[in-house]
């Protein structure tokens, strides 16, 4: 009867140290979020600027795209349309084989998780390597991000450290962040000086000038694009944006929304392939097309992945992004995952994973309703365990009945001391029931009091 | 509506595939949309501070080094000094946008734009002309007409950017509309806030992740020599 995020979250994060540890570390880009926003006078009109453009540009996305095809093959880039994640791997595949590309450095895109473009050109016999540092952690980790941002956010430095030793050959033992940065660095140069693709995602893509955005604070996007002859970029087609005056508005959200930065150290504006190379874009719907036909769940598509609602939610900071079993965690992942089909069997119980306290609706840059949406998927596809819509059901009918309704209460309460005792015998109120205590019971019905209160005041 | 894709140079198998997806994606995403929804127009954004001192504070904040400002005639020696200093004997390349601004010398490379990108991956100090400061960020905006080899900006241990201190705006919007109308021609157009960082690793913030160790934004005035001001706008 418990939900699967429930039961996923006691082996991701075993133990309340490591729960504590993985809700203090996303905690703080939440107060780093707060303490970069409050600086910014313009932040909450930014939200709400942001929120229109989006709005716009998927209302107009027929048009935007082909904005953006024309101008960017204009530019040099050649376009290619993916319907669904098959398609994407073998486009990505062919331009690989075509050239004769066994090594492929790569930068940090959730749409090619979504995709299971990593596994597929594994598969396939490429050599494919992840070049941002957290992505490269979870790479040799054989497991996947559990961040939008901070992918290896659910490691300690010693987990790290005894990765590395086994894989890159640090020193047994050494956990110090620098050195071990260090040690990534050289054994990532030697790769992206080799590489003869890169494959990135992309942050916006802007119609106008058909020029793609990356942001990266570690420079592992440019230097995986800029060295390699050719350059595979990876994008939904919900990232399109009309103008670069638009990019403008989410990147003075993006980075504050994120990690509390400003901006992050590199904002790389690509028009078209650099000199001698190629660049080819390829634009993915994966399901977007569904959301987008859909009046209220289209807002998700708003979405530019700063993980601001990873950061607050309380259910997120408990349970780490493994427990989602989704490519993107979080209350965004919640609200993606049922809408984009992912064969996940569980994706759809996710939206009951959630307090619905709204945190994530009130930091996300781009305004979507999440804790609406949320709840729009409990409504539209209910998914409850059997045991818990079979309790709805119940307390439903009952509540249909006063007479039912008040003789059943007044046996709980009866009965209340009693069920302190036997909810802890086993079972699923047992598990509910081993971080929780029950309330001390007031001794009267609601009414009860009402109606002692009322014969009160009569008598004064 | 369904207009066929227009491929100008005859594609490899994939690209024959994805045009019968592009008409269907496009159909697709079409009737999804209402194209009602109207933009809302530029940003009204309030009028900050662009002054040097608060783009210094700002850049210092996220690790980068603010120098000067000096005058045009005390650029050269400014550069070249902070240049050899953490050098220490290595290569120093300069992009040719702003070798025309230094005093030649021997140890100073001028980058030539022919070479292969990964010939920079020894570089110690790479010297480039920037374009625009942003003081709400501490972004300074290169141009690929200023930096043809880009690989340089991000395979150089230091880099040190040459900003003209008067083109400092205050936010991102004005950034953007400040920028020259060709500021997209050259395949890159790259915002640098800061050297290289991560803090992947249990949120430590390290600094020369991939990319530059160190970034130093060096500002100078064109005013007080006409012709080099001139010599500089190029």
């Amino acid at each position: 009867m418990t939900l699967a995020l429930d039961a996923r979250a006691r082996t991701t994060l075993p133990d309340a140290a490591s729960r504590a540890r993985h809700d203090t570390a996303v905690w703080q880009l939440r107060e780093k979020r707060d303490a970069a926003v409050g600086a910014v006078p313009d932040f909450e009109a930014l939200r709400t600027r942001a929120a229109a453009i989006k709005d716009h540009a998927l209302d107009h996305l027929g048009e935007l795209l082909e904005r953006f095809e024309a101008r960017a093959r204009a530019a040099g880039a050649v376009v290619h349309w993916a319907p669904d994640a098959r398609a994407l791997c073998e486009i990505v595949t062919s331009l690989l084989r075509e050239r004769a590309v066994t090594s492929v450095v790569k930068s940090k895109s959730m749409l090619t998780e979504e995709c299971g473009l990593n596994p597929w050109l594994e598969a396939h016999g490429f050599d494919v390597v992840d070049t941002d540092l957290g992505e490269r952690i979870v790479q040799l980790g054989k497991e996947p991000p559990s961040h939008l941002i901070i992918p290896a956010i659910h490691r300690t430095r010693g987990e790290i450290g005894a990765l590395f030793h086994r894989e890159i050959g640090t020193p047994a033992g050494e956990s110090d962040p620098e050195r071990l940065m260090a040690a990534a660095r050289r054994d990532l140069r030697a790769r992206f000086l080799a590489a003869q693709a890169g494959i990135s995602g992309a942050n916006f893509a802007v119609a106008e000038s058909g020029s793609l955005v990356l942001v990266t604070n570690e420079g592992n996007a440019d230097l995986g694009t800029a060295l390699p002859p050719i350059h595979i970029a990876c994008l939904g087609i919900e990232k399109v944006i009309p103008s670069l005056d638009d990019a403008a508005v989410f990147l003075r959200l993006l980075a504050r929304s994120a990690t509390g930065q400003p901006i992050s150290a590199y904002t790389t504006v690509l028009t078209g392939p650099h000199r001698g190379g190629e660049l080819h874009i390829v634009l993915v719907d994966n399901g977007r097309s569904r959301l987008l036909a859909h009046p209220e769940r289209r807002r998700v598509l708003r979405c530019i992945r700063c993980g601001a609602c990873l950061n607050t939610c309380p259910v997120y900071r408990q349970a780490g992004g493994h427990a989602y079993r989704t490519p993107v965690v979080g209350p965004i992942g919640a609200v993606l995952a049922p809408a984009i089909g992912l064969p996940s069997e569980d994706s759809r119980t996710l939206p009951y994973a959630s307090s619905l306290c709204g945190s994530c609706t009130a930091v996300c840059p781009v305004r979507i309703d999440l804790h609406e949406q949320l709840l729009a998927w409990r409504r539209d596809a209910p998914a409850l365990p059997r045991g818990l819509a079979w309790g709805a059901r119940v307390v439903a009918a009952l509540m249909e009945r006063p007479r039912a309704w008040r003789i059943t209460t007044r046996l709980v309460r009866v009965a209340w001391p009693l069920l302190g005792v036997v909810s802890r015998w086993g079972g699923p109120a047992a598990a509910w029931r081993s971080a929780r205590e029950l309330p001390e019971h007031p001794g009267a019905s609601f009414r009860e009091r009402w109606r002692q209160r009322a014969a009160r005041q009569d008598v004064a | 509506m369904s207009r066929v894709d227009r491929a100008s140079a005859p594609g490899p198998a994939a690209l024959r595939r994805s045009s019968g997806a592009r008409v269907s994606m496009l159909q697709a995403i079409r009737s999804a949309g209402s194209r009602t929804v109207p933009h809302p127009g530029p940003h009204p954004a309030p009028s900050l501070d662009a002054s040097w001192a608060t783009f210094a504070g700002v850049l210092a904040g996220v690790g980068g080094e603010p120098c000067g400002p000096v005058t045009r005639a005390e650029l050269s020696a400014a550069a070249l000094g902070w240049a050899r200093d953490r050098a220490a004997g290595g290569r120093i390349v300069a992009e040719p946008s702003a070798a025309v601004l230094l005093e030649a010398a021997a140890d100073v490379e001028i980058a030539d734009a022919s070479a292969a990108p990964t010939s920079f991956a020894d570089v110690a100090v790479a010297i480039v002309r920037g374009e625009l400061g942003v003081a709400e960020c501490g972004a300074v905006a290169v141009l690929g007409r200023d930096a043809p080899q880009r690989a340089l900006l991000f395979l150089a241990e230091r880099v040190l950017l040459l900003l003209p201190a008067i083109r400092l705006v205050a936010d991102l919007h004005r950034a953007f509309s400040a920028l020259p109308a060709d500021a997209l021609a050259h395949h890159h157009l790259t915002w640098i806030s800061g050297p290289s960082k991560t803090a992947d690793i249990e949120q430590t913030l390290v600094f020369g992740a991939h990319g530059p160790r160190a970034l130093a934004v060096l500002g100078f005035s064109e005013d007080d020599d006409p012709a080099a001001s001139r010599d500089a706008d190029r």
